[in-house]
């Protein structure tokens, strides 16, 4: 088995990096693929916090680095799913205490146990983001549709198109707001599109259910209901291979969406 | 039946002269504004080089002929993979060729001056025309 090795990028902190991981990571084991995900972002560790796994953490990238473990004892698995794995960051060190050449090492060993190795890159264009880099060969680029973030994508655009390893990057926006779109207050994913001329992985629509998933330690994906949840899980469909169209966003959006449904609903049934 | 129809009419113009009067959308501010700056980000090229270049535009252009200063424009423009640097030169009327030969001598003979201090230079260059000679040499000693 060779499995992919995917970093998970976008420049600009607190766009959903890793929300994106822990969502792709599941929706992927879920579909019964196995997964990794490594959390590269050393002092600042939170993959393990989306997941519900903080309490499980033995021993970190940095252990198995400094070889005080062995890779598959620092393995922690995920409470829910048998083929999803976390090696988590170390949470007292600095960037500087795993190289590019150790995390490259790390990818391709556990490229032979693992179909996905999804790494989560630290924000920022330094050492932290070239470690993450090292050893994958795809990246997904995630921004939202605001200013600072599409620039902040450019950037790592331009600096994953510099790296031979990677063969190929697809743009991942987030938080996206049909709402405001349509009110012509915030760009539209066309936009954003056709500014960074990238191709299109996934819309994940903004949604307050992120917001107590997290607080659970349990993935919105989990939620099949949710519609975040649905679009990562279209996200992990398209990483797969398979073709699925994009989720309208328009529905389930405001009062009056929910109103104009159940009227709607309402005459279906008369008839 | 009446108050419907204007209504509808109010609206309706309402609808057309609202969508006259706006300025742009914050959407369509967003965008132009990211194209701009990422232009910049794109090619190294920072606003003071790229007014530098206007400048320098502006006194080659003018040796040929008469424009708008203020209304030129020169901006990256982007379509599709393809990035442009456009030039918008509002033409008043092209000059004379003894107009173009009679600049040319003047350029060299202030030459020297204006290698003094290069700050001033489009400045000069641009009162060197509208003004005759006295005038521009005594502007050089006050600001020297």
């Amino acid at each position: 088995m060779s499995g992919r090795v995917i970093v998970i990028t976008s420049g600009k902190g607190g766009v959903g990096k890793t929300t994106t991981n822990a969502n792709i990571g599941t929706a992927l084991a879920r579909a019964g693929k196995k997964v990794v995900m490594i959390d590269t972002d050393l002092g600042l560790r939170n993959l393990d916090l989306l997941l519900g796994l903080e309490n499980r953490i033995v021993y970190t990238i940095v252990d198995v680095v400094e070889e005080r473990c062995k890779l598959k004892q620092a393995l922690v698995k995920d409470k829910k799913n048998p083929n999803l794995c976390l090696l988590a960051a170390a949470q007292t060190r600095d960037k500087t205490a795993v190289t590019e050449d150790q995390l490259k090492k790390i990818c391709e060993e556990l490229q032979k146990d693992f179909d996905f190795i999804l790494v989560d890159c630290p924000a920022g264009i330094e050492q932290g983001f070239q470690n993450a880099v090292a050893g994958a060969s795809e990246a997904i680029v995630v921004t939202t549709p605001e200013m600072s973030a599409v620039r902040d994508a450019d950037r790592i655009i331009g600096l994953l198109e510099a790296k031979e390893e990677i063969k190929s990057y697809r743009l991942l926006l987030n938080r996206v707001r049909p709402n405001l779109i349509k009110s012509n207050d915030m760009m539209s994913v066309e936009d954003v599109v056709e500014i960074l001329s990238a191709q299109l992985i996934g819309i994940i629509p903004e949604d307050t259910g992120i917001i107590t998933s997290t607080n659970k330690g349990d993935p919105i994906v989990n939620d099949e209901k949710s519609l975040a949840g649905r679009a990562y899980n279209n996200v992990a469909k398209r990483i797969i291979g398979e073709e699925v169209p994009f989720l309208n966003l328009e529905e389930d959006t405001g009062v009056l969406a929910k109103v104009k449904k159940f009227f709607s609903g309402l005459v279906g049934k008369e008839k | 039946m009446k108050d419907i129809f204007t209504g509808i009419f109010s609206k309706v113009f309402g609808f057309f002269s609202k969508a006259e009067k706006q300025d742009e959308s914050a959407k369509d501010v967003a965008v132009n504004r990211l194209r701009v700056v990422l232009m910049q980000d794109r090619t190294n090229l920072t606003p003071e080089l790229l007014e530098k270049m206007r400048g320098e535009l502006i006194e080659l252009l003018s040796k040929y002929v008469e424009m708008d200063k203020e209304a030129l424009e020169l901006n990256f423009e982007q379509e599709g993979d393809q990035m442009a640097l456009m030039l918008s030169i509002p033409v008043l009327r092209a000059k004379e060729e003894d107009e173009i030969e009679a600049e040319e001598n003047e350029d060299d003979e202030n030459s020297e001056e204006v290698d003094d201090d290069t700050e001033d230079e489009t400045d000069e260059s641009e009162e060197n025309e509208d003004d005759d000679e006295q005038v521009s040499e005594e502007k050089n000693s006050n600001t020297k």
